[in-house]
C-alpha cells in the first residue's frame, strides 16, 4: 500500500486525535490566556493600590518631618515603609525638589523609557503615577504624593483665638513630595510562573487527552479494522471466521449484526453449493437421458425406413427362397425317380449342381438378412470400420429397387470403381442413403430418373482428397425458402401422418459425426441434388478398389 | 411319323437364379435365357417361341413392354408372367395385352408345370406321339 494509501487507511484515529487535541490547545490557550490576563490586571491593581495607600499615608506622616526638616525622623518613618513588599525605594523631598531623607537606590526615571505616567483623579488630582522601564528590563511604578500642610491665613482679627474655634480661611500647601519606587519584578515573575505552569499543565492536559483518545480510538479503530480483515476475507469467499467482539455498545451491536450477516451469507453458499450439486447431477441425468432419446430417435426412423424397406426385403428374400424351394423339390422328385440301378453319373451331376444352387442361395438369402440386421443394429454401439461407399450403396439399393421399379422410376447407377475406403460405420450410412433415396422416390413422379453416383476425388496439395456421393431426382423440387430447414428437426412438407420430418435431420447428424459434409441443391420443379462428401484422413494411402459381390 | 418337336420356351428373368431354375425344371423343352427386355425382344425379333415366360421387374426394358412386343410379333405366343409381387396391381397393365398365366413367386414346381402345360394347350407331354402314325 502506498504511502497515502497507509495514511487515509489509519486517518480515523488521527483524525480524532488531532482534532480533539487541537480542540484541548486551543480551550487550553484561550482559558490560561485569559486568566493569566486578569491575573497581571490584579497584580497592577493590587500594587498600585498597596502603593497608593502607602505613599498617601507616608506624605501625611511625613508633614511634620518635612516642616521641620528632620532628616533622622523622617529616615525613622520610612524605613518602616520600606520594608514593604516591592518596595524598592522611597524618598521624601522639599519643596526645593531636594532630597530630605531616602532609602533604597536613587533611581531616575528621566534616565529610562516612561511606559506612562497618569494622574489619578481621585485624590483631588495630587496622586501621580509613573511606569517606566530602564536598564533594559527592569520595570518600576513611581507613586509620588505631596507632603501637604494646612496653610492658616491668619488676619489680626484671629490673632489669639484657638485653632478649634478658628473658621477662617485654611487651604493646603504642599511642601514637599514623597516618592516611592516599586518594582514589578516579582509582579512579573509571578506572571511568568503563572504562564509556565499554565503552559505545562497545558502540555499535561493534551498529552493525556492525546493518550486517552489514542487509547480510546483504537478501542473503536480495532474492531473496525478487523472488520476490514473479515470483509476481505468474506469477499474471497472465506466464512468461517466470525468477530470476536463481546462489547454491548455500538460496535458491539455491529459485531453481532456482522456474525449475523456471515452466517447467513454461510447458509445462503451452503444453499447454493448443495443446490450446483444436485443441479450437476441432474445436468448428468438429464444429459444421459437426452442422449437416450437421440438413440431412439434415430433408431425409430431407422424403423420407420425399415418399414417402408419391409415390401423390398420381402421381394428380395422370395428370389432366392423360389430358388432354393424350387430346386429342393425339383431334386427331391428326381430322386424318386431313380434306383440305384439307373443312377447315372450325368443325374449326380445335376443334383450336385442342383445342391449348389440351394447352398449359393441360401447364403444370398444369409446375406440380405445380415444386411437387414447390420441396418437394424441400436446405434448405440458406432463403430467405425473401413467400409466402401459402393458396397454400402449396392446393399442400400437391394431393398430399394423393388420400389423403385414399382413406382416406374428408371434408376441410374454409376459407382466409380476406385473409390477409397472410408472411415465409418456402415448401417448408419446405409440409413443415410436409404433415407435420401427413399426422399427422392417420394418426390419423383412415374417414368422420371433417379441417378446415383460415387465419385473419387484424389489428393491435391493440401487437400487430402474425398468420396462424393451424389443422389439426383428430378421431382419437385424444395422452394429456396425452405432449403436450408429441410435438415431441421421435425420440417417436413408432408401432410400429416406422411413422415415425421426427422430423416434428413438424423441424416445430417450421421454424416456430420462421420466428418463428412452433406449439401443440397433444388429447383422447385426441376428436382433435387444431395451431395455428400467424406473426406478422406490426410495419411490415407491411394485408392482402394472394393469389388463388390 | 410323329415329329417329337419339344415345344420352346423363352425364358427372361433378370434373376439368374430364375433363369437357370426354369432352365432346368423345363428340361423337357427347348429353352432360351433372355436376362431382360432388351435381349428378349432382340430375340423375339428373328424367333418364334411356343411360349415366353417373362419377370415383370426388369431394369430399363420392362416384362410389360415384352409382352406387348409379344403380342405384336408373335400373336400366336403363349405368355406366361411371373411376378414377384403378390399384388395384381403390377400385373394389371399387362392382362390387357392378353396374358395366358400369371405365377406369382415364389411357386413350386406343380404350379409351374400347371401353367406350362395349360399355356401349350395339353400337348406337352414330350414323348406324346401327336398326330397319326
Amino acid at each position: 500500500m502506498s504511502f497515502f494509501g497507509s495514511i487515509r487507511r489509519f486517518a480515523l484515529r488521527e483524525k480524532f486525535v488531532l482534532l480533539v487535541s487541537v480542540v484541548t490547545v486551543a480551550s487550553m490557550l484561550i482559558i490560561s490566556g485569559y486568566l493569566i490576563g486578569r491575573q497581571n490586571k490584579m497584580y497592577h491593581y493590587e500594587l498600585e493600590k498597596r502603593g497608593q495607600t502607602l505613599v498617601a499615608n507616608l506624605a501625611y506622616n511625613a508633614e511634620y518631618g518635612v516642616i521641620l526638616e528632620s532628616s533622622s525622623e523622617l529616615e525613622n518613618l520610612i524605613r518602616g515603609v520600606a520594608r514593604a513588599d516591592d518596595v524598592v525605594y522611597i524618598s521624601v523631598r522639599n519643596a526645593d525638589d531636594s532630597v530630605l531623607a531616602s532609602i533604597g537606590p536613587e533611581l531616575d526615571p528621566e534616565v529610562g523609557e516612561i511606559i506612562s505616567d497618569e494622574y489619578d483623579n481621585e485624590q483631588n488630582g495630587l496622586y501621580s503615577r509613573l511606569h517606566y522601564r530602564i536598564f533594559d528590563d527592569r520595570e518600576f511604578i513611581e507613586l509620588r504624593y505631596p507632603v501637604q500642610t494646612e496653610h492658616m491665613t491668619i488676619s489680626k482679627e484671629n490673632l489669639g483665638m484657638l485653632s478649634s474655634d478658628f473658621q477662617g480661611n485654611t487651604t493646603m500647601e504642599k511642601i514637599g513630595e514623597v516618592r516611592i519606587g516599586v518594582t514589578l519584578d516579582n509582579l512579573k515573575q509571578e506572571i511568568n510562573e503563572s504562564e509556565n505552569t499554565s503552559i505545562l499543565l497545558a502540555l499535561l492536559v493534551v498529552l493525556t487527552a492525546i493518550f486517552i483518545m489514542t487509547a480510546f480510538v483504537r478501542v473503536i479503530t480495532r474492531p473496525i479494522e478487523s472488520l476490514v480483515t473479515l470483509t476481505d476475507k468474506i469477499s474471497k469467499g472465506d466464512l468461517t471466521k466470525t468477530v470476536d467482539v463481546r462489547r454491548r455498545d455500538e460496535i458491539g451491536l455491529l459485531a453481532e449484526s456482522f456474525n449475523r450477516m456471515i452466517e447467513s451469507l454461510k447458509k445462503s453458499q451452503d444453499e447454493v453449493e448443495e443446490y450446483n450439486r444436485t443441479l450437476e447431477e441432474k445436468i448428468i441425468e438429464r444429459t444421459r437421458e437426452l442422449e437416450e432419446a437421440q438413440h431412439q430417435l434415430i433408431q425409430s426412423e431407422k424403423m420407420a425406413a425399415l418399414g417402408q424397406l419391409a415390401a423390398g426385403v420381402a421381394h428380395e428374400l422370395n428370389n432366392p427362397l423360389g430358388g432354393i424351394l424350387g430346386y429342393a423339390q425339383f431334386t427331391l422328385e428326381k430322386i424318386e425317380k431313380i434306383t440305384i440301378d439307373t443312377i447315372a453319373d450325368k443325374d449326380l451331376d445335376s443334383y450336385r449342381r442342383y445342391l449348389k444352387d440351394i447352398e449359393t442361395q441360401s447364403r444370398r438369402c444369409k446375406t440380405i438378412v445380415q444386411n437387414l440386421l447390420k441396418f437394424s443394429r441400436s446405434s448405440h454401439s458406432v463403430e467405425f470400420e473401413d467400409v466402401n461407399i459402393n458396397q454400402v450403396m449396392e446393399e442400400t439399393l437391394t431393398f430399394i429397387e423393388h420400389q423403385l421399379m414399382m413406382k416406374q422410376i428408371n434408376l441410374v447407377k454409376e459407382l466409380t470403381d476406385n473409390v477409397p475406403n472410408i472411415r465409418g460405420n456402415a448401417g448408419q450410412l446405409q440409413q443415410v442413403f436409404t433415407n435420401i433415396i427413399l426422399n427422392a422416390m417420394h418426390a419423383s413422379e412415374p417414368d422420371s430418373k433417379i441417378e446415383i453416383y460415387t465419385r473419387y476425388m484424389p489428393p491435391l496439395g493440401e487437400f487430402p482428397g474425398a468420396v462424393e456421393i451424389s443422389i439426383i431426382d428430378q421431382g419437385h423440387g424444395i422452394k429456396e425458402e425452405n432449403l436450408q430447414k429441410v435438415f431441421e428437426p421435425f420440417f417436413t412438407t408432408k401432410e400429416v401422418g406422411k413422415g415425421t420430418g426427422l430423416g434428413l435431420s438424423v441424416s445430417y447428424g450421421i454424416v456430420k459425426e462421420h466428418g463428412g459434409e452433406v449439401k443440397i441443391k433444388s429447383k422447385p420443379g426441376e428436382g433435387t441434388t444431395f451431395t455428400i462428401v467424406f473426406q478422406l484422413e490426410k495419411s490415407h494411402s491411394s485408392a482402394d478398389t472394393f469389388n463388390n459381390k | 411319323m410323329a415329329e417329337i418337336i419339344a415345344k420352346t420356351i423363352l425364358v427372361v428373368d433378370d434373376e439368374e437364379v430364375m433363369r437357370e431354375f426354369l432352365f432346368e425344371v423345363l428340361e423337357d423343352f427347348t429353352v432360351e435365357k433372355a436376362s431382360d427386355g432388351d435381349e428378349a425382344i432382340t430375340i423375339l425379333k428373328d424367333k418364334r417361341f411356343d411360349l415366353i415366360i417373362t419377370d415383370m421387374k426388369m431394369p430399363r426394358v420392362t416384362g410389360e413392354e415384352v409382352v406387348k412386343f409379344v403380342r405384336e410379333t408373335h400373336p400366336d405366343s403363349k405368355v406366361i408372367v411371373i411376378s414377384g409381387y403378390s399384388s395384381l396391381h403390377s400385373v394389371s397393365s399387362t392382362v390387357g395385352y392378353g396374358i395366358d398365366a400369371f405365377l406369382s413367386k415364389p411357386f413350386t414346381i406343380n404350379q409351374l408345370r400347371l401353367e406350362v402345360d395349360k399355356a401349350l394347350g395339353g400337348e406337352n407331354a414330350p414323348d406324346a406321339v401327336g398326330g397319326q402314325m
